[in-house]
């Protein structure tokens, strides 16, 4: 466990030396927030831009704080899934392309332990950023339109987060097994994409599928009826950050470093 | 401009303020880095002048990983 | 008694056969150069030891690596070793102590101490991104031993060095001897001559001869005479390798080198012809077989 700590305590350092302790999380508030403000403005906007035609009536339907804060969230599951691929993708690969991971896996350092550090200080830095964007979107929302349950809000938080997890796993287990941290993005986007159209083109089939918790957390924060297949998708999800987490552990040791 | 007016900027503050401190940061990292991938000056344009997305592009693909 | 035994490796890369069958021991406290050309497969050699590379057959048995990992007994510096740019050489060398399973003080303390006899202290809190090829190298033989490890393997660990810094690593790995196999690559044979009790010969991924230094010398021994007049040392030297023990002679600027069966023999000789004629003698030299010689020998069979 000491030596667990030891690849850990490195690995917040590196986050801090290279700043995503500051850019990540700010960042992730700037892609959230955006979406209550511009919602919000919206009329003001249109306006400023040169206004309507003379007797044009447009109804722009007010967006409902629900909606506001459901518009933060799909920022999360764009913007923010292409930001966590992109951070995450270099994590063991960069140091394998390097060579780095051949100075330092000639040491007697668990391979399950290496893995599992990288994994949870992203998930660390992934979660508290993701934690606070939320949150100050929730509070914008609130001001701006109306404040919706802070438990609605908190599970919707927990829901969509698990999603994410899925995401930050599945890049640390592609990069278990190729050197290029590009190739490890590209393939890594390329299956959350798909995963995501055929879950929702599919719903019905795939109705426990993890990319479906997005949606499923929508359903907090609209007040709508919440699908009976949450907690199967949930479950679902556990499992494959689960596997994939031994998965990674289990090709590591048998990759060579070189 | 009365659209100027109409904003309330108690609340946009913030979201202006870290804006200025990605881009301050940035262009910190950007002068104590050994190299960059790329020409210096290049990112430095893109940190100040690319909105809001700037600052993130030169972090992910500016600093040589 | 023997740190590790290696029995008949062999690696191919695609459909290039890069080692082809490989035996040998490497015992404690005994200092082995692995020498061979650009491409004879060193790297791949000591890669295959430090686990990075799996060998396609054979097995490689670490004495006592049953109860425990072996990589507690090794230590690695690559050929062009990589590390952490962000990280200081201090903070590196805890860091690379401390995953060696030293507790926490004593990594910090065996740091101070490397970096002090790899002669990088006085750039221990600067960035690793800052450093020349040199301190690099230096800073990669410091974490290589930093636990002290039974077995240190070093890939040419003074190529990238100044005269100096040569001097004093391969004065620093002479100490370590005392404490540890050293087996390291080179293709400088003088350095393997300077420190080294045994030589593995790699050519072509083969193992063409191994041995002791003076026992590959005594083997290999090439009755040499060196001759040298003060004038006329061509028309001596063909006339003197009319004599009957002289198997082949050639000229290398001023001196003349004689190739002989018996080197008794021919030495009295050589002396009787010369006093007899009073020959101007400037020099005679029986000479000592180089390693290069050696090198020049083995690999051109
Ligand atoms: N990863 C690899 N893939 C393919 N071929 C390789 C690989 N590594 C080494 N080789 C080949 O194996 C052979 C031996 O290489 P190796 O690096 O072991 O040589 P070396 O003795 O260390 O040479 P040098 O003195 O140049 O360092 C070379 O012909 C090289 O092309
Ligand atoms: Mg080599």
């Amino acid at each position: 466990m000491n030596q667990w700590m030891t690849l850990f305590k490195k690995e917040m350092l590196e986050m801090s030396r290279n700043f995503k302790w500051i850019w990540v999380p700010l960042t992730f508030i700037m892609i959230a927030v955006k979406e209550p403000l511009t919602l919000y403005y919206m009329p003001q906007i249109i306006d400023s831009l040169g206004g309507l035609p003379e007797g044009a009536v447009i109804e722009l339907p007010v967006p409902s704080a629900g909606e506001a804060l459901a518009a933060s969230l799909s920022q999360f599951n764009t913007f923010g899934v292409l930001i966590i691929v992109l951070i995450t993708m270099g994590t063991i690969a960069g140091e394998r392309k390097s060579g780095v991971a051949g100075l330092i896996l000639v040491k007697p350092v668990s391979y399950a332990w290496f893995v599992t550090a990288k994994w949870a200080s992203s998930m660390i830095l992934i979660w508290i950023s993701y934690f606070l964007s939320y949150f100050l979107s929730w509070y914008y929302v609130g001001v701006l339109f109306e404040f919706i349950s802070f438990m609605d809000f908190l599970q919707s938080f927990f829901v969509n987060g698990i999603w994410l997890t899925l995401i930050v796993t599945v890049v640390i287990l592609f990069n278990t097994f190729m050197k290029s941290p590009g190739a490890v993005g590209f393939i890594s986007i390329g299956i959350i994409v798909i995963l995501s159209i055929l879950s929702s083109s599919l719903p019905h089939l795939l109705e426990w599928s993890p990319a479906l918790l997005s949606a499923y957390a929508n359903a907090f924060i609209m007040g709508s009826n919440l699908p009976d297949e949450l907690l199967p998708s949930i479950i679902v999800s556990v499992i494959m950050i689960t596997l994939s987490l031994l998965a990674s552990i289990a090709i590591f040791k048998r990759r060579e470093l070189a | 401009m009365e659209f100027l007016e109409s904003i309330n900027w108690a609340i946009l503050a913030p979201i202006v303020i870290i804006q200025l401190i990605l881009v301050a940061v940035a262009i910190i990292d950007l002068v104590k880095i050994e190299k960059a991938n790329g020409p210096k000056w290049v990112w430095a344009l893109i940190v100040l002048f690319i909105n809001l997305l700037g600052p993130i592009i030169y972090f992910i693909f500016g600093r040589r990983s | 008694m023997p740190v590790v035994n290696i029995i008949n490796i062999k690696k191919q890369f695609q459909d290039q056969e890069v080692i082809k069958g490989m035996d040998f021991q490497l015992s404690e406290r005994k200092c082995i150069a692995l020498l061979g050309a650009n491409g004879a497969g060193k790297t791949t050699t000591l890669k295959m030891l430090a686990g990075l590379v799996k060998p396609d057959s054979g097995s490689i048995v670490f004495e006592g690596a049953e109860k425990a990992d072996f990589r507690r007994l090794i230590g690695y510096l690559p050929q062009f070793p990589v590390f952490y740019e962000w990280m200081t050489g201090n903070e590196f060398l805890e860091y690379a102590g401390q995953l060696a399973g030293l507790p926490k003080s004593e990594a910090k303390d065996r740091a101070k101490e490397l970096l002090e006899l790899t002669g990088i202290a006085e750039a221990k809190n600067r960035r690793i991104g800052k450093y020349s090829g040199g301190m690099k190298q230096r800073l990669g033989i410091a974490q290589a031993i930093i636990h002290r490890p039974k077995l240190v393997m070093l890939d040419e660990p003074v190529s990238a060095l100044d005269p100096f810094g040569r001097r004093e690593v391969l004065e620093l790995m002479d100490k370590l001897k005392k404490e540890s196999a050293i087996l390291f690559s080179t293709h400088i044979l003088n350095d393997a001559e300077e420190i080294c009790d045994e030589i593995l010969f790699l050519h072509n991924g083969e193992l063409v001869e191994s041995g002791t230094l003076t026992g590959l010398r005594t083997k290999h021994q090439q009755a040499k005479i060196d001759l040298a007049f003060k004038e006329n040392t061509l028309q001596y030297a063909e006339e003197l390798s009319l004599l009957q023990p002289v198997s082949s002679m050639k000229l290398d600027g001023e001196y003349a080198s004689f190739f002989v069966e018996d080197i008794e023999y021919a030495r009295e000789l050589f002396l009787t012809e010369i006093m007899q004629r009073n020959l101007p003698l400037v020099k005679f030299e029986i000479s000592r077989t180089r390693l290069e010689d050696v090198f020049m020998k083995v690999v051109q069979k």
